[in-house]
């Protein structure tokens, strides 16, 4: 099994490298130089060439690359020219909060789903089926910024129920240790300071969660319902077994493997999805400094966060994959 | 006092708005320690009984009238609860398909520990592993089914079944889905346990030879009705009802001369036609029905053998007397050719290459046909594909009609395709469905680009060829029964007049009535088109019927080939032997 879990490990190198290619070419192409980008607008021409000369802009393309992907593997990706810090130092502040707000939201979307998914199994062929579906279908076709600025009205502004600006009330101090704010807080026993941060996640997290749990449950209904075809079922039935244990020892482990399998795929999506969110809810994550970024054409930033992206979403697939074959002994090989 | 017992159960199906019973007044016994054989075609209701004593009937269906107890409790009214703790541990349940009748992500012990725990058993490891002992199984308690072939895993659930003590065992065709030669390990251990633990035994089968060696009794079921009921070797031996008697005729025999096979027309009708039907359901299909029978239901009379029918003085003139047709004298000429012929399938993800066929070496003459026979993985099914060019082969070399077309060129494939035809095992997979009959039978013409008029013409004659009416040229292959979905099959494979016909286990899971009708159908074109048939089978009786020359394959190797009469009265290997030994017959318990 490990063999084969190494084996698609590896299939992730080129599948990055190819990326990498591709965000290096893609914005070479752009009609906008970096090192004029990078000079007072008062620079004269000479000034600009020698940056040209000192970024290597003057080289082959090829060899650019190979620059490039060298810092780019040592963890340096360059100057933001913005904001003239490094990039690594940007990418470390801001990651962890957006894998907290997706974690979080992919929980969200994972209890709302399997849970609803039961549910929906369980009103399978009643009356309650045709609403159950008609309220799923509205909870798919809502998109996750109108999900965010709804649950801002409702919560926010009319019950005054949660924040929804920033991570933490003002006045408080964020703990550093991590880089994670809700691991940091409990490290450093900030337990108000914790809450604090839930209360802010809250708002953001549903919003991006809520519209990725319809697909979910109605993956995991129809598969309870194959599964429930099957022969297992009614021999287990025949052997005396009772329904709880049917649906829960039986069912659900079967029909869980496809979930699981759309959940991996559903996270890329969300991982990316979190950038609209988080520009609403002013929160501090990477989708806030790409949105800068585009603004500005900082383009190591760019090419940073693009490739993070690429490689969250590829480890993301990876460990998914991993925990199917490890839930299911068909794919552990003989 | 009787175990189990029915009493003029009916079970009733709603089908668009109509009642029709599925099983009508089906009345049995079952003495503890018994066996009880439920015999019948596909849709005789045979599955019916076992599902009504659990109420896990499809849905739709549902006990109207009638009686069903177990040990004097009426399972009917029976609470779900009470009914649920009889399961497992009063009565239990080996399936027809082992392999997904366990469940694929769980271990073997973790189903055992289920089971076991429910039992009350403290150390579920020592019973399943005892259990598993009973059934001749080391310890694989920590394995999946998916690691284990469909006999293990049928001697899985037999242990399970028998884990208990139980009183009762219902086996709805428990070695349907096995090799003949795991079919017969099977039910001597069923047997043994069952004579071991004083086990009463509900046999379920379509087999009415199996039936007869492995049952104390026989009831013949017909359309939800039992036609005839008695000691088993008196059923097998003078069987009294017509329907029974049919069945015994249309399934070819393995000693004696090779008789014609009795062709009971149709099938056994659907649910839909029942409702509409009156009298003996058996009367469409009767040789000796009179209208009388289409307007009352015989009932069932005799003594220790009964009957359902009104007329049993008559059944001698249900008889076959001619043979089957012989061999078509042919001109010798050798139509294929195969030397050396090998395949090895490259092992993927570093496990082992598999050696599927190994060194295989025969001739067909033009219009013989030659059976090959061995149990599931002996690379039967792989040597066909070779022939067909469908795998492309590793060693040795492949001549159709004097040129070789073991090559993979164009030339080759065309002289194969203009040579030799498939037909394949499942027509329901073999047959587009979005395609009409006609549009089927004349693919192959409709490949070269021969226009619609003459395909139509084509298409017409295919269908007189195989005995189907006209009118089926339009219908999709859903439409059709299955006997009639496998005929198109046949009929495709005929449409450019092949000089070999290729045929991959095309009787297997056909009901026997239907099977003689193929069989005969397959006779009657030989006769009158002259091909030659390479009949790939599990089943020795139907090879025997139909073929001058048999090879045996066992491991990718022929391990024995000759004249089929030669073999199968003096079989030289010791696995023939092991082969013939397992077909349903008196040996098979010994």
């Amino acid at each position: 099994m490990s063999a084969a879990f190494a084996r698609r490990l590896l299939a992730v190198a080129p599948i990055l490298a190819f990326v990498s290619l591709l965000l290096f070419a893609a914005l070479r192409l752009l009609p906008i130089d970096p090192a004029a980008m990078s000079m007072p607008p008062t620079a004269t021409k000479v000034e600009i060439e020698a940056a040209r000369h000192a970024m290597g802009l003057d080289q082959p393309v090829t060899t650019q690359y190979v620059i490039w992907l060298g810092q780019t593997l040592r963890g340096d990706f360059g100057n933001s020219i913005h904001m003239r810090r490094p990039v690594a130092g940007l990418l470390q502040e801001t990651l962890p909060a957006t894998i907290e707000l997706s974690v979080m939201a992919m929980l969200i979307a994972g209890v709302i789903g399997l849970g609803g998914g039961l549910g929906l199994f369980a009103l399978r062929d009643r009356r309650g089926e045709a609403v159950a579906e008609t309220l799923t279908t509205l909870m798919m076709s809502l998109p996750e910024f109108l999900w965010a600025l709804l649950l801002i009205f409702v919560f926010g502004v009319l019950l005054s129920a949660l924040p929804f600006t920033g991570r933490l009330d003002p006045g408080m101090t964020r703990p550093v240790v991590t880089q994670f704010l809700l691991l940091d807080t409990l490290l450093v026993g900030r337990v108000d300071v914790f809450f604090s941060a839930l209360r802010h996640m809250v708002l953001p997290a549903f919003a991006l969660g809520v519209a990725f749990a319809p697909p979910i449950m109605r993956v995991l209904r129809a598969s309870l319902i194959d599964a429930y075809q099957e022969d297992y079922i009614r021999q287990a039935r025949l052997r005396g077994v009772g329904e709880a244990r049917i649906l829960l020892g039986h069912a659900l482990q079967n029909a869980v493997l496809p979930t699981l399998t759309l959940m991996g795929v559903q996270f890329g999506f969300l991982f990316g999805g979190s950038l609209l969110v988080e520009v609403i809810y002013s929160y501090p994550g990477m989708g806030n400094l790409m949105v800068d970024a585009v603004r500005n054409a900082d383009l190591p930033i760019i090419q940073a966060v693009g490739l993070t992206y690429c490689v969250v979403v590829l480890a993301i697939t990876a460990l998914v994959d991993g925990l199917v074959m490890l839930l299911n002994p068909r794919l552990r090989g003989a | 006092m009787s175990l189990l017992r029915a009493e003029g159960l009916c079970v009733t199906a709603h089908i668009g708005g109509v009642k029709v019973a599925a099983l009508d007044g089906l009345s049995l016994a079952l003495a503890p320690g018994k066996v009880l054989g439920l015999v019948g075609e596909s849709g005789a209701g045979k599955s019916m009984l076992g599902r009504a004593m659990a109420q896990l009937l499809p849905p739709g269906f549902a006990v109207s009238a009638g009686t069903l107890e177990f040990a004097g409790q009426d399972l009917v009214a029976m609470a779900p609860d009470k009914r649920r703790a009889l399961l497992g541990r009063q009565i239990g349940f080996i399936p027809q398909e082992p392999l997904s009748a366990l469940n694929p992500v769980r271990s073997i012990g973790s189903q055992f520990a289920e089971h076991l725990r429910r039992l009350g058993v403290a150390d579920w490891r020592a019973a399943a592993l005892a259990a598993l002992d009973t059934v001749q199984l080391p310890d694989l308690l920590d394995r999946f089914a998916h690691q284990l072939s469909g006999g293990m895993c049928q001697r899985v659930l037999i242990a399970m079944a028998f884990a208990s003590k139980p009183a009762l065992v219902v086996a709805d065709e428990p070695t349907t889905a096995l090799d003949v030669t795991i079919q017969a390990r099977i039910v001597a251990l069923m047997r043994d346990l069952q004579i071991a633990q004083n086990t009463a035994v509900l046999f379920i089968t379509h087999d009415l030879r199996l039936a007869a060696q492995v049952c104390d009794e026989i009831a013949v079921l017909y359309a939800g009705r039992v036609v005839e009921h008695g000691p088993a070797d008196v059923v097998l031996a003078q069987p009294l009802h017509p329907y029974t008697k049919c069945l015994l005729l249309a399934a070819p025999a393995m000693s004696g001369p090779r008789q014609a096979l009795y062709a009971l027309p149709d099938q056994m009708p659907g649910l839909r036609a029942l409702a509409e039907m009156t009298g003996c359901r058996f009367a469409p299909r009767c040789p000796l029905a009179r209208d009388a029978c289409r307007k009352e239901v015989p009932a069932l009379a005799g003594g220790a053998h009964k009957a359902a029918c009104p007329h049993i003085a008559e059944i001698g003139k249900i008889a076959v007397s001619e043979l089957a047709p012989a061999a078509v004298a042919t001109t010798g000429e050798t139509l294929v050719s195969v030397r050396g012929l090998g395949k090895t399938f490259r092992g993927r993800f570093g496990r082992k290459p598999t050696v599927a066929v190994h060194d295989v070496s025969f001739s067909i003459a033009a219009g013989e046909f030659v059976g090959v026979v061995g149990e599931s993985g002996s690379g039967k099914s792989t040597l066909a594909r070779l022939l067909m060019g469908l795998e492309h082969k590793t060693t040795g070399d492949i001549h159709l009609a004097g040129q070789d077309v073991g090559r993979w060129e164009a030339a080759a494939r065309r002289l194969r395709l203009r040579t030799a035809q498939m037909v394949f095992q499942d027509p329901q997979s073999a047959l587009n469905p979005r395609r009409r009959v006609g549009a089927i039978v004349t693919q192959a013409l409709e490949a070269v680009g021969i226009g619609l008029a003459e395909r139509r013409v084509r298409a017409a004659e295919i269908l007189a060829d195989l005995g189907m009416p006209q009118e089926l040229a339009d219908r999709a292959p859903s439409q059709l029964s299955g006997g009639q979905r496998q005929r198109v099959n046949i009929g495709r494979a005929l449409c450019l007049v092949p000089k070999l016909l290729v045929a991959d286990e095309i009787v297997s899971g056909l009901d026997v009535s239907v099977q003689a009708q193929l069989l005969g159908l397959l006779a009657r074109l030989r006769t009158e088109h002259g091909f030659a048939l390479l009949l790939i089978s599990h089943d020795l009786a139907v090879v025997r019927y139909l073929c001058e020359r048999v090879m045996v394959m066992r491991n990718g190797r022929v391990v024995e080939a000759g004249r089929t009469d030669a073999v199968f009265a003096n079989p030289q290997h010791e696995y023939t032997r092991e082969l013939l030994a397992s077909v349903p017959g008196p040996a098979i318990l010994r």
